[in-house]
């Protein structure tokens, strides 16, 4: 059966992920430089993922998961702000996206709200003269921020994808992203370091 | 299946009607399994709209809505399984929504705009949530264990880019802001000697934090976020080494110039030796004393360092303390 086979894959691929860990930590990590040395392994989501969860009933062919040997990017801080324009749909979204991260075992830092922002317009309510009678418009933003810690590459693009396809109409969405970098190795020594250092620099 | 289409027609009606962007649920029709919702049996689809007049059958009165015939522990996800808008016919709740007119109650959820033109979430039921991310969970990556605290990712990991991406609906989905990329990164990661240290922060200027020892440098000048991203970290390499370069004009530094004050070779030096002299030669007569015997002497070391500290940190309360006891024990008073 290839659901099995599939599944088995992708546990041993978590198990080749685990592996490669404990022996970084015994390391100490400061020995590898660069990210080849991490071997955390990517995962490639398919395109065509929806399918699978259509009904309740089992599939007969699940997605194949593709593995990578290209180092995955780690971030630490992931930031999720949504902004609408009704503070019902923004609540409903906070559930979703904090219950999404839950289950996908994603760590949540914050969940708070920014306060809002008013925009007030005062406009001439005739075509014509009229000066006096005015009317006034305002338009309320909202404001969500879910604050997210520790996630990898491929958790943060899954996360964010499923997030992104289930953001309600009039919801925008602005998600920052800190990713964690060593310092490359052309910046470990000075390129000068065994050339005499008074040079001329003209 | 005629069922089924029959649905899908349905919706199709409702999209030319509402005009909301339900591609998605269509799309969604074509991928049908076997579990299929159970509609009144063999039911003809009836005619829409009289355009004959009164040549054409009559219009049948529609059925029973499907919420009588739901079941209490039915498949939610099977009825809403993607976003729709809402059907009453579909949704068994007695929702109200709307103002209370003639200090009424709310109107019923049949034939409400309100309750179809607000956004709703009832294709993401905790159940449907779960089941999603069942169906995700293969492709999410682990968080490796040994990083489990800020300290030890800055420790190892001291470079921090961030970059920010925009989702909104407009007429473009581009947002030229998602180009901007920021740097930062702590000093005191970089491997930096003195001039170095001091060399690098005349080169940067601004973009020092002095509390938090952090160096920030944010780009956009290029279109793409991949260009900003390599010229950060160009601009990176290139302050670092050239911090270490040391000019043939950097030696022709002034004293008003330099960042320290540097005690040796001061007014202040040239004075307190000046002062130690006459003083040993007035109390022990015509001796002469060395200079460097007089600046080895710890008293005047103490008088260099509270000097040096004022001059430095600027007067306050221990640093003039220290410079009144280390005067007392100079001039022996």
């Amino acid at each position: 059966m290839a659901a099995p086979m599939a599944y088995r894959r992708a546990v041993c691929s978590l198990a080749r992920i685990f592996v490669g860990i404990t022996k970084l930590g015994t390391k100490g990590l400061s020995a590898c430089g660069g990210h080849r040395d991490c071997r955390i392994t990517r995962s490639h989501v398919p395109l065509r993922w929806s399918t699978s969860f259509h009904t309740g009933a089992v599939f007969s062919s699940p997605s194949s998961i593709r593995v990578t040997d290209e180092p995955d990017t780690l971030f630490q801080k992931v930031s999720v702000l949504v902004k609408g324009h009704d503070r019902a749909v923004l609540d409903s979204y906070e559930f979703f996206a904090t219950m999404a991260a839950k289950e996908l075992g994603i760590t949540l830092d914050k969940v708070f709200e920014p306060p809002k922002y008013i925009e007030r317009l005062t406009l001439l309510k005739s075509v014509h003269i009229f000066k006096k009678h005015m009317v006034q418009y305002e338009m309320r933003t909202h404001y969500r921020c879910i604050e997210l810690s520790r996630l990898t590459g491929s958790t943060a693009q899954v996360y964010l994808e499923y997030i992104q396809r289930n953001l309600p109409e009039g919801v925008a969405m602005e998600v920052s992203k800190i990713a964690m970098e060593k310092v490359p190795e052309h910046i470990l020594e000075p390129l000068w370091k065994n050339q005499p250092t008074d040079r001329t620099g003209q | 299946m005629a069922a089924r289409s029959g649905k899908a027609l349905v919706s199709l009606g409702r999209l030319n009607g509402c005009g909301l962007g339900l591609h998605t649920s269509l799309s969604r029709a074509t991928y049908a399994t076997a579990l299929t919702t159970t509609t009144t049996g063999n039911k003809v689809f009836p005619e829409r709209g009289n355009r004959g007049g009164f040549a054409r059958k009559p219009r049948r009165p529609p059925g029973d809505p499907r919420t009588e015939k739901m079941a209490v522990d039915q498949d939610w996800s099977a009825v809403y399984p993607a976003a729709a808008a809402f059907r009453p016919g579909s949704v068994p709740l007695p929702v109200r929504m709307g103002y209370p007119v003639n200090r009424g109650v709310p109107p019923e959820k049949r034939g409400n705009l309100e309750l179809i033109k607000i956004p709703n979430f009832l294709h993401l039921t905790p159940a449907a949530i779960k089941k999603h991310c069942k169906a995700l969970k293969p492709f999410c990556t682990e968080w490796p264990t040994a990083l489990d605290s800020n300290a030890k990712c800055d420790e190892f990991f001291p470079i921090k880019v961030k970059t920010t991406d925009y989702v909104s609906a407009s007429n473009s989905i581009r947002n030229p802001a998602a180009r901007i990329v920021n740097l930062q990164v702590k000093l005191s990661s970089l491997n930096l000697d003195d001039h170095a240290q001091k060399k690098i922060l005349k080169l940067v200027g601004d973009r020092y934090c002095k509390d938090t020892d952090t160096l920030t440098l944010t780009t956009d000048s290029c279109p793409l976020r991949k260009q900003n991203y390599d010229y950060a970290m160009y601009l990176l390499t290139v302050v670092y080494h050239e911090s270490w370069k040391t000019e043939a004009w950097e030696a022709d530094i002034t004293r008003a110039d330099m960042d320290e004050y540097i005690w040796e070779d001061s007014p202040s030096q040239k004075n307190i030796l000046d002062t130690l002299v006459r003083m040993k030669a007035a109390a022990e007569g015509e001796e002469e004393a060395m200079e460097e015997e007089v600046l080895g002497r710890p008293e005047v070391q103490e008088y260099k360092d509270s000097v040096s500290r004022l001059k430095n940190e600027g007067e306050n309360e221990s640093s003039l303390l220290q410079y009144r006891e280390a005067v007392k024990k100079v001039l022996q008073l």
